[in-house]
């Protein structure tokens, strides 16, 4: 932990991080995320710094998408997998000057630098940057309103993606314009010694909103939540992750089974549902019909819906919209994604 | 409902965003396979990357292939390919 919280403050282990799952309710600041903006301590992702000569070469072998021409103002979600096509990471990659900064998801940076570590060539350099360097997030349809505040207004309107260089209470900061939630989302990655007054400068403009309401959020939007969606023996095809995989790439780890996964058009697939009263555990069956399908991979209690939320991970031939099914007794229907539209979808910045 | 009423349902939907994924790859121009693009994925910044001109252009590729017409229609319609399959078949709507 880089930041210092309330009393009050919830933490809990996600992977190998302790993280704030809430500050105050989780409702409440679900609800602060999804109408006003939120600042987000993303302490808990891993930063790793590739660098050498050989850096992006091996960067565009070991991400799923292609970074090959990632210049220094423009940053990429991206997954890493391993030789099966299992999902080892889902990371942020800026492009810069000497390499890459690769941000891991949240708890997951020692998993992710074991992997890069284990598949790197000797003119590679891996670096866990986590000691000097930190991640705090804005996100909600007014953020942009926030980063006029704090930074700069030319910042909040930077495309998708884009990524800035800059300069706050002189201190050098990288700025990017990113997003989990569909609504307008920015990044600043900071020196750990100056995390805590930029911080501090931020919860002058918003409130915090905790991982809970973070995710919740994320799975609104069907944005994947690798800690809760990639464990067990499933493939990117079965997560539905495809568009963090770019096939089209000549080569990188993982591509071989993912495409014999894909060409086979067998296993599961992965589709939202609501409805019950009790959230189900993973591994709950799913049942068509009176027949299983298939299994929960998780639910929560969803604020904007006022119901359970929750993904689940049934045969092929079942995994779309609009079915009425059950879980553990509970009928559900099965979404159309996303399952809350973002407010930023319907306000400009200005 | 039965499991075969329910795989029915399911292959209406698939079989309306199967034909919209062919669209999207045809009149975009995009290298992929249009099965590689998934029910769920976003299309707009994340996801499929498109931009307001390739907004634009599924506009007229829809109203030419479904005889829909989105032109006055928010973003939110364009948030997955199963959220479009809703609007250019609205039996699946009325189905939900």
């Amino acid at each position: 932990m880089t930041l210092t919280h309330p009393e009050g403050t919830v933490y809990g282990q996600v992977g190998d991080a302790t993280v704030p799952l809430r500050f105050t309710d989780l409702s409440a600041e679900y609800k602060v995320l999804r109408d006003r903006a939120v600042a987000l301590d993303l302490s808990g992702h891993t930063l790793i710094e590739i660098s050498g000569p050989a850096a992006v070469d091996f960067a565009q072998r070991v991400l799923a998408r292609d970074v090959e021409y990632l210049t220094s103002e423009r940053c990429m979600m991206s997954l890493v997998l391993d030789d099966d096509g299992r999902v080892v990471d889902q990371v942020l990659a800026f492009g810069r000057e000497d390499g890459l900064l690769l941000e891991s998801s949240v708890g997951a940076g020692a998993r992710l630098l074991e992997h890069l570590r284990a598949v790197a060539d000797d003119d590679v350099e891996i670096v866990d940057r986590s000691a000097d360097l930190t991640v705090i997030g804005l996100e909600g349809p007014y953020a942009w309103g926030v980063v006029g505040r704090l930074i700069d207004g030319e910042l909040a309107s930077l495309p998708f993606e884009a990524v800035s260089d800059t300069v706050w209470n002189d201190v050098e900061i990288i700025f990017a314009r990113t997003g989990f939630t569909g609504e307008y989302g920015y990044q600043m990655i900071v020196p750990v010694e100056s995390a805590a007054d930029l911080w501090q400068a931020t919860l002058e403009h918003v409130t915090p909103s905790g991982q809970e309401a973070l995710e919740l959020a994320m799975l609104e939007v069907r944005q994947p939540i690798p800690r809760l969606e990639t464990a067990g023996d499933v493939n990117v095809i079965e997560i539905g992750a495809n568009w963090l995989v770019d096939v089209t790439k000549d080569e990188f780890v993982g591509k071989e089974a993912v495409l014999a996964a894909f060409e086979s058009r067998q296993g599961l697939r992965t589709v939202g549902f609501s409805g019950g009263d009790t959230v189900p555990e993973p591994g709950a069956r799913v049942l068509a019909g009176g027949e299983d399908i298939g299994e929960v991979v998780f639910a929560v209690r969803s604020v904007g819906l006022g119901t359970t939320l929750g993904l689940a991970r049934v045969e092929s031939g079942l995994a779309a919209a609009g079915l009425e099914l059950t879980v553990e007794g509970a009928d559900v229907t099965t979404l159309t994604s996303p399952y809350i539209v973002p407010k930023s979808w319907s306000i400009p910045i200005i | 409902m039965t499991i075969d009423e329910l795989r029915a349902k399911a292959a209406e939907r698939q079989q309306t965003c199967s034909q919209i994924k062919k669209m999207i790859v045809s009149r975009l121009d995009l290298e992929v396979e249009p099965d590689w693009i998934t029910d769920d994925q976003p299309l707009f910044g994340r996801g499929l990357e498109l931009d307001s001109l390739d907004v634009l252009e599924l506009y007229v590729a829809i109203e030419a292939e479904f005889g829909v017409a989105l032109y006055d229609s928010e973003m939110a319609v364009f948030g997955s390919i199963s959220r479009l399959a809703d609007e250019v078949n609205p039996r699946l709507r009325a189905a939900a």
